[in-house]
């Protein structure tokens, strides 16, 4: 179960991509998203796409990872497709039934929405994939750190976000075991149709959940033991250092946002 | 040391659990803390630690009142080891779970590396400080989560059913370390447990019962009061069993705890 998603895991490696600040990488992330955001025609696009497929390609992860890490997100693009195309009503009629119509604009449109949505996941895939949780943790502590001007505390969202990267294996173990329980008992879940597999998943659901509000109550005790008092000063382990790459490779996505702004 | 004085303590909605309780133990004891199901044994272990409040009453540490302006220092001193150790990892690897605790503390970087390398090589676990903790067994878990209270040198270890989770061979190995832990660094032991072994290798064990402490004696009377034990969940080790029913019988022999003792004690050489 825990191998079949792709999405959100570190890939180990040596690339250069993966020896960048997790800062720099954030920023990138975020330079990539408003030119996402920008792209509205074909040409753009493209340019973009271009672009991100020379960044990932320079990961020396493989292709067809990243677009798997879209994979969970196929009914979402799907859904904008056909949303797009079924209510968007200028252009050339290619379709018409009674009121139903489906028109070049439309197509066009949902196609463009279902690309920038597979093209965002799929690169920015590369910052979990090439960053390790802890890096991206501390890039994360110190980049939320301005927000404590407005009462936000990073050092509280840091450990939620760290806390539940070390439960993901924990908890895909436990819901493992009960598949396995229940297989033994009959129900396995490889001989289910499809509508029979997500009953059972439902029913997986409570007692993982359970077991989830079980573990935060003793690990909340077990934090304390050790001295954790929430927002009071801390050292950490790790340290981030900023590197003259690092400010080139954020270089390159501020031109990029600036060709996307001129174009 | 550790004074308990005339405690009373309930969860909230619920009967009373202590009412005066009151306990001493002595700076380099080892102690056992037994009991029934329910009886509240872990409950007193977490209110030395300050986990839980008392509605009345006073607990102190070394001197140190566990209130809310002294639990801090208190838990400098007192490291909680829990019964399930996936439930205390904090960090995705050995070395930054070990860290966790030296972080709270605000201990700088370079002293804490030296103290995570000192206390890897000490417990054998310095090739999996890079792994994560969920890919480790249920007692190379353990074995992590006493390095990431040791780190912080603390003076007491409350084992709070830490062992009953493990294979035997890894409860040996715990067992070890509890005694080295005991012997070398005369730190004061306080085992919540059911297992005789644990228990006969302490000092001295504690009845909890009834919100009171029942019982207050070594560990060989305490299997010697057999309704006591068996109400408390104990069985004795074979050899114990075995050397107290041949007394009963009327044999001159003592109370042993393993086998070789036990041979020792039929045929003196």
């Amino acid at each position: 179960m825990q191998t079949r998603m792709i999405m959100g895991r570190y890939v180990e490696g040596d690339s250069w991509i993966h020896r960048l600040d997790p800062r720099a990488k954030l920023g990138a992330m975020v330079l990539f998203l408003v030119a996402v955001i920008l792209a509205s025609r074909g040409l753009e696009l493209s340019i973009l796409t271009a672009f991100a497929v020379v960044v990932l390609l320079s990961s020396r992860i493989p292709f067809t990872r990243y677009i798997r890490a879209a994979k969970p997100l196929w009914p979402l693009m799907a859904f904008m497709f056909i949303f797009y195309t079924l209510f968007e009503h200028g252009g050339d009629i290619w379709l018409q039934w009674g009121s139903f119509r489906i028109t070049s604009e439309g197509v066009l449109l949902g196609l463009f929405a279902a690309w920038r949505m597979f093209l965002l996941i799929s690169f920015t895939s590369i910052l979990t994939f090439t960053t390790t949780p802890i890096a991206l943790n501390l890039g994360l502590e110190s980049a939320l750190k301005p927000l404590s001007i407005v009462g936000v505390s990073a050092q509280s969202w840091t450990m939620m976000i760290t806390i539940s990267l070390r439960f993901i294996p924990t908890i895909f173990q436990e819901a493992e075991k009960l598949l396995k329980a229940q297989a033994s008992r009959g129900a396995d879940y490889q001989d289910l149709k499809l509508m029979d597999k997500a009953k059972m998943v439902l029913t997986l659901m409570v007692p993982v959940t359970v077991g989830a509000f079980r573990r935060a109550e003793e690990l909340v005790m077990a934090m304390e033991a050790r001295g954790y008092v929430l927002d009071a000063p801390r050292t950490s382990l790790r340290t981030l250092t900023w590197r003259a790459a690092d400010t080139l490779f954020l270089l390159l996505f501020v031109i990029m946002l600036s060709v996307m702004i001129v174009l | 040391m550790i004074r308990m004085e005339q405690i009373a303590f309930h969860y909230p909605k619920r009967e009373a659990l202590f009412e005066n309780l009151s306990l001493h133990i002595e700076k380099g004891q080892w102690v056992s803390i037994v009991g029934p199901n329910g009886a509240g044994k872990s409950t007193l272990a977490k209110l030395i630690n300050g986990l839980l409040s008392p509605a009345a009453g006073q607990i102190q540490v070394d001197g140190l009142p566990v209130t809310r302006e002294h639990v801090d220092e208190v838990r400098k001193k007192v490291g909680y080891l829990f019964q399930n150790p996936d439930n205390q990892f904090i960090a995705t690897t050995v070395r930054d779970d070990i860290a966790f605790g030296l972080e709270n503390r605000a201990i700088p970087r370079e002293e804490m590396l030296d103290r995570i390398q000192e206390v890897a090589v000490e417990l054998q676990i310095a090739d999996w400080l890079d792994r994560h903790p969920a890919s480790l067994s249920g007692g190379q878990k353990q074995r992590v989560a006493i390095a990431g209270l040791l780190v912080l040198q603390p003076d007491i270890m409350i084992w709070d059913e830490a062992t009953s989770m493990l294979d035997e061979r890894s409860k040996q190995a715990m067992m070890e370390q509890l005694k080295e832990l005991h012997q070398n660094r005369n730190m004061t032991i306080l085992s919540v447990t059911h297992d005789a072994e644990e228990i006969l290798a302490s000092e001295r064990a504690i009845v909890i019962k009834n919100g009171q402490v029942a019982a207050d004696m070594t560990p060989l009377e305490l299997f010697e009061q057999e309704e006591l034990a068996y109400e408390c969940k104990l069985m004795p080790p074979f050899a114990l069993a075995l050397s107290m029913a041949m007394k009963k019988k009327g044999c001159r022999i003592a109370p042993v705890q393993d086998e070789r003792e036990l041979v020792n004690a039929i045929w003196p050489s």
